[in-house]
């Protein structure tokens, strides 16, 4: 019974299936199977996707529906976690978003359901996020590193004032700091302070696991 | 007036009179289902006045399908765009047919290849170019060198602007960023010319309240404001071309009713592109047919209502070369927009997806649009033009038609012969050094710049214009936009260029 529905679940991702393994992980949780098991699950299905993306046999609807139907699951598997007082295992922590100003979105989600789909946990807060909210949830989350993604040159000032922001608080030592999108170059990245720079989303996957050398 | 090219035969239609209804009846159900998300409040409270059902708390406007049809009914089908030079007003709409110059961020070394931003010097010489040659009718100085060297980025704009009024007599494109079309509006008015302003729309079903803004601001200063309404298929908006193209009609119905309650009868025009997205990276792909079938659709359905259009097909290629895969994504795509009722067609100069501009590109492809115009203007029709009784003449060989007064008259008359492209014979090609079109353009480019003068600006409009770059980069350095560092580089390159 247990295997059979840990099976399911991680069919359901492999199916792009949200609906699914979102009640899956219910049900999972309900019958008292192990929450690290449901996590096991969910995680080697949206390697295997990876995987196969990586290998140019899937592209990024199926990785980004895969990664959907994880998401749908995930908070439901994480909450028993949460309440049993433990941390979720993975290769680390990882907050992304689209910096204030900008609303280009794709580019960030592609890297946040690749770096899913590496073993990171990634706490996506979207698109148009003001430095406080970046501030809030590193003090919050304690992330590895925060991501931040601009595509238009105006807005690319603006990961500058998140990272002032970071420093200002007192968060910035320890805490890695990336930056990508279209109006981004490695001089820029330098030149506000930032740790490292990708130009596309792939290479932003490398960069994070080379700056947490795993 | 530029009369540019006129279409001489009926645009060539994609859809049938059922697809058509279809697509609308799509984007009817849409606005009245789903809505539009407005972020600004003013345009909300307009639309409740007006008939929608607004969420003000969502931001959500659901529009019913009669305030719509009539919003439709409302859009001026042309509209005048005076330039600072009469001689270049331009009407758009109708079967008028206009190349704008393209866009593109950043310089282009034409040895190495490598991008650069761009100084102020190379920004105005971009700009003299794109007033001598004869098939650009509309110039981008907005959204050429957009990465301009030591200007801060809230400036970019203005400063590519007054640049552009300048060193072209010609109507100029504008934008909206952070407020800027409030300094962009005094500019133009200062010197006695409309703009042709662009605005950001977030796709999908969104308009932010920078958009919504900028829209009435333009409107109130009586310039045509043109909302930019791409997609990326399966990104932005559905993979599928039909459902593309519901999503960007139920959104331009969203702009007319929002811009048409506040201020009845403005003229606008839809800006649009669909591209493609490579779903191995998430790049937007300019290369494939879907962004010339998408394109032929959308004029379409805009000619149906009447708007005039804005068609972006060859803005920019994916080659990050001027090159063979460059000249066919470009031309063929904007070839197909001209023909199926495109007004405007963005074109001359840009490529590599936004990210390059290049005079030389510009002056090759000015020839590229003198050959479509060629094909629009189509062949003249008449009893002289069929020339019967001349056939009649001329009969047999040895009868030729060289020596003749009808050859004389006709010869360069239904044709456009190109400035730079290699028409040489092999002997002579082979004798004057080899040269191929972009060595040609290189020439040209060099011989515009020594010899092209254009319209300067009275005394009083050099500073009137002067003194509102002023005033905006006091202003942003004061919003703390500019920082110190900033502000001492941006000097220093401003004292460079003059």
């Amino acid at each position: 019974m247990e295997n059979e529905i840990l099976a399911k679940l991680g069919k359901a991702v492999k199916e792009y299936d949200a609906p699914g393994a979102a009640a899956l992980a219910g049900q999972a949780m309900e019958l008292g199977i192990e929450p690290s098991l449901a996590l096991d699950a969910l995680t080697e299905s949206i390697r295997e996707v990876g995987d196969a993306f990586a290998t140019g046999e899937l592209f990024l609807p199926e990785l980004v529906g895969a990664a959907e139907a994880m998401e749908a699951a995930m908070p439901i598997v994480e909450k028993v976690i949460k309440q049993r007082g433990e941390t979720r295992a993975s290769a680390g922590k990882v907050i992304a978003g689209t910096v204030f100003g900008d609303i280009h979105n794709i580019g960030k989600t592609i890297f946040s359901t690749l770096l899913t789909a590496d073993g990171f946990e990634v706490i996506d807060l979207g698109i148009n996020v003001p430095a406080e909210k970046f501030v809030e949830t590193v003090r919050l989350e304690q992330p590895a590193v925060v991501a931040m993604s601009a595509l238009l040159t105006i807005t690319a000032q603006e990961q500058r004032n998140v990272i002032e922001a970071l420093t200002a608080a007192g968060l910035r030592d320890g805490l890695k700091v990336i930056v990508g999108g279209g109006a981004i170059s490695q001089r820029f990245a330098e030149s506000i302070g930032a740790d490292g720079y990708a130009p596309t989303a792939p290479g932003g996957v490398s960069l994070t696991r080379e700056l947490l050398q795993i | 007036m530029l009369k540019g090219f006129t279409r001489s035969y009926p645009p060539l239609h994609m859809l049938t009179a059922e697809q058509e209804a279809s697509i609308h009846g799509g984007a009817l159900y849409t606005m009245q289902k789903t809505g539009m998300q407005i972020e600004h409040q003013g345009a909300l409270s307009l639309m409740a006045e007006a008939g929608c059902e607004v969420d003000f708390e969502a931001q959500r406007v659901r529009i019913p399908s009669w305030l719509i049809e009539e919003c439709l009914r409302k859009v001026p089908s042309q509209f005048r765009l005076k330039a600072r030079d009469p001689k270049q007003d331009l009407m758009v709409g109708g079967d008028s047919v206009y190349f704008m110059q393209g866009m593109g961020m950043r310089y282009i070394d034409l040895d190495t290849w490598e991008t650069r931003p761009a100084t102020g010097a190379e920004h105005r010489d971009a700009m003299i170019v794109a007033d001598a040659l004869p098939n650009i009718h509309l110039a981008e100085a907005w959204e050429i060198y957009t990465d301009r060297r030591n200007v801060p980025p809230v400036m970019g704009m203005l400063e590519n602007l007054a640049s552009g009024i300048r060193y072209s007599s010609k109507t100029q494109v504008a934008g909206n960023i952070k407020d800027t079309e409030i300094f962009a509006i005094e500019m133009a008015k200062a010197v006695g010319t409309d703009l042709f302003p662009e605005i950001e729309h977030a796709c999908p079903l969104t308009i932010q309240e920078g958009g919504a803004d900028a829209a009435f601001r333009y409107a109130e200063a009586g310039i045509p404001f043109v909302p930019a309404l791409s997609v990326s298929s399966g990104a932005t908006g559905p993979a599928t071309l039909a459902g593309a193209v519901v999503l960007k009609i139920a959104e331009t119905m969203a702009w007319v009713v929002m811009t048409q309650v506040h201020k009845p009868g403005a003229p606008m025009a839809i800006h649009h592109g669909i591209s493609a997205t490579d779903m191995r990276t998430g790049n937007k792909v300019l290369s494939t047919p879907s962004r010339g079938v998408g394109t032929a659709m959308m004029n379409q359905m805009l000619r149906v209502y009447g708007i005039p259009i804005w068609s972006n097909t060859g803005f920019a290629s994916t080659s990050k070369k001027i090159d063979f895969q460059a000249g066919y994504e470009k031309s063929v795509g904007t070839l197909l927009s001209a023909l199926t009722g495109g007004h405007v067609q963005m074109y001359q100069g840009g490529s590599s997806t936004e990210l390059m501009y290049s005079p030389e590109m510009a002056v090759m492809e000015d020839d590229v649009a003198g050959w479509i115009g060629g094909v629009l203007e189509g062949p003249i029709f008449n009893e002289e033009t069929l020339a019967i009784d001349l056939i009649n003449e001329v009969g047999p060989i040895p009868g030729h038609y060289m020596g003749t007064a009808h050859t004389r008259k006709w010869w360069n008359k239904e044709d456009y012969f190109p400035q730079v492209a290699d028409i040489e014979a092999y002997a002579s090609w082979a004798a004057t050094g080899k040269k191929d079109m972009l060595d040609n353009a290189k020439d040209k480019v060099a011989e515009i710049l020594a010899n092209h003068k254009p319209l300067p600006l009275s005394a009083g409009e050099d500073q009137a214009l002067e003194g509102i770059l002023v005033e905006a980069r006091n202003h942003y350095r004061a919003k703390g936009m500019i920082s110190d560092d900033e502000w001492a580089l941006y000097m220093t390159e401003l004292e460079l260029t003059d």
